[in-house]
């Protein structure tokens, strides 16, 4: 029952990060820069629920985006994809204790979504006019990202100790 | 080897993960994805919730304007402030309204404008993502939507239907760097292509040799088949003849600021006036 619950707070947050990507962030006054809260949750999915529905819930965060936002099906599903290979990959060497430290590694992987972004644009699409502004883009959505990331730890960590009670008292 | 493949499961996963979504990248991107099955059905899931954030945003988005204007008064008397509340909540209805006719008649001057048969739609959502410049407005495939049909503003060209579900339609704007509408300059003739970039709107492929300055009126030529002929793009803002290149380059001001679209009207080619 723990597990249906907490498979439906990540599926919420999910649903939730996307509507607010889609609708709330573009009243903020960040230019182009769409805070990335999807990211956010595939880094925490990769770190502290590394399983096969949570890969599966990356890519379909990745497949919304692309959905909604991509001139090709397949650019950001490729991306997310990736960021959670890798975290899950350093997720063997790191623990984050800390959610500030959430911070910086969000922050590094929205450097690897961006550079990912980038190299599918580059052969799948028309590519990228101007690699000063795009890594201008790719820091500036890191960062936004990498503010936001503590909070967004904070609440996903409290929530799932919420309900996973014996797995935190181990 | 069972064992294996458990303890590494998630491992193998994430690697599956990666390739499915490369094919899919190598499907789509060389148009062998003709439907999307599962896109229309995140459009449509959507499509409500986006529609009322969208709505409620629109309507605190008045309410904090009205609120400023108040701040000013709160020195007044406390009848005179429930008056004025009373008066600024009025006034801004009025406003409101106003602003929403004032946009609908541009609209429909424009619908007259265009010979082709157009749909007026609203902005139920933008783009999820900073790299791609995007709309979803509440006209679907059920509205006789097709993907490659114009999306025009009352002020000018914004854009490009590039997926369709039965109630939903996603918009590429012109602002994004995948875009491209074939423009002309009013003044001179000039020919060039007006796409987005991460620096901004620009006019690609204008020959050195071609006569475009700053303020000169960029409009469609009709000549991609998607937008009718003669509509504003927006005006020409820089214009650089660097190095020994072919092209210059060109910077330009768009006529329609996507970010503060909220209605707008898709056109259906060959389709009867309405």
């Amino acid at each position: 029952m723990a597990k249906v619950k907490l498979t439906l707070l990540f599926v919420f947050f999910g649903f939730l990060a996307l509507l607010l990507q889609l609708t709330f962030f573009h009243v903020l006054p960040l230019g182009p820069v769409v805070p990335d809260l999807t990211l956010i949750l595939c880094v925490y999915l990769g770190l502290y629920r590394p399983t096969v529905g949570s890969v599966l819930g990356s890519f379909l965060l990745g497949y919304s985006v692309d959905v909604f936002s991509s001139p090709v099906l397949g650019l950001n599903t490729f991306a997310m994809s990736v960021v959670f290979l890798v975290v899950y990959l350093s997720s063997r060497r790191i623990w984050i204790h800390n959610e500030l430290w959430s911070a910086v590694l969000v922050f590094a992987a929205g450097w690897v979504k961006g550079v990912a972004l980038i190299l599918a644009l580059g052969v799948f699409a028309s590519g990228v006019d101007g690699w000063h502004s795009a890594f201008r883009y790719i820091f500036l959505e890191a960062l936004c990202a990498a503010i936001l990331a503590p909070a967004v730890f904070f609440f996903l960590r409290r929530s799932q100790s919420h309900l996973e009670p014996a797995r935190t008292a181990v | 080897m069972l064992a294996l493949i458990q303890k590494n499961q998630v491992l193998i996963t994430s690697f599956l993960s990666v390739l499915v979504s490369l094919y899919l990248l190598i499907v789509a991107s060389t148009g062998q994805l003709r439907r999307d099955p599962v896109g229309p059905l995140v459009l449509e899931l959507m499509r409500p919730f986006a529609a009322l954030v969208q709505g409620a945003l629109n309507t605190t988005r008045g309410l904090t304007a009205q609120y400023r204007e108040l701040t000013g008064a709160l020195a007044e008397n406390q009848r005179l402030k429930a008056r004025i509340l009373e008066l600024e909540a009025e006034r801004q209805r009025l406003y409101e309204a106003q602003a929403t006719a004032r946009r609908l008649q541009g609209l429909l001057e424009l619908r007259e404008q265009i010979p082709d048969k157009t749909v007026a739609a609203n902005v139920i959502a933008g783009s999820a993502s900073t790299w791609f410049q995007s709309l979803t407005l509440d006209k679907g495939a059920d509205d006789g939507i097709e993907k490659g049909m114009a999306v025009v503003a009352a002020a000018g060209v914004l854009g490009q239907i590039v997926a369709v579900s039965a109630r939903t339609a996603k918009v590429l704007l012109v602002t994004d760097s995948h875009s491209a509408v074939d423009v002309v300059c009013q003044r001179s003739r000039a020919r060039g292509i007006v796409s987005g970039s991460l620096e901004g709107p620009i006019v690609k492929y204008v020959k050195r040799s071609e006569d475009l300055k700053p303020g000169d009126r960029l409009i469609t030529s009709g000549l991609d088949g998607v937008f009718p002929k003669g509509m504003l793009v927006g005006h020409v803002e820089k214009v650089q003849k660097k190095g020994q290149g072919l092209f210059q380059q060109v910077t330009v001001t768009l006529a329609v600021d996507p970010r503060k679209v909220e209605e707008a009207l898709i056109v259906i080619p060959g389709g009867r006036p309405s």
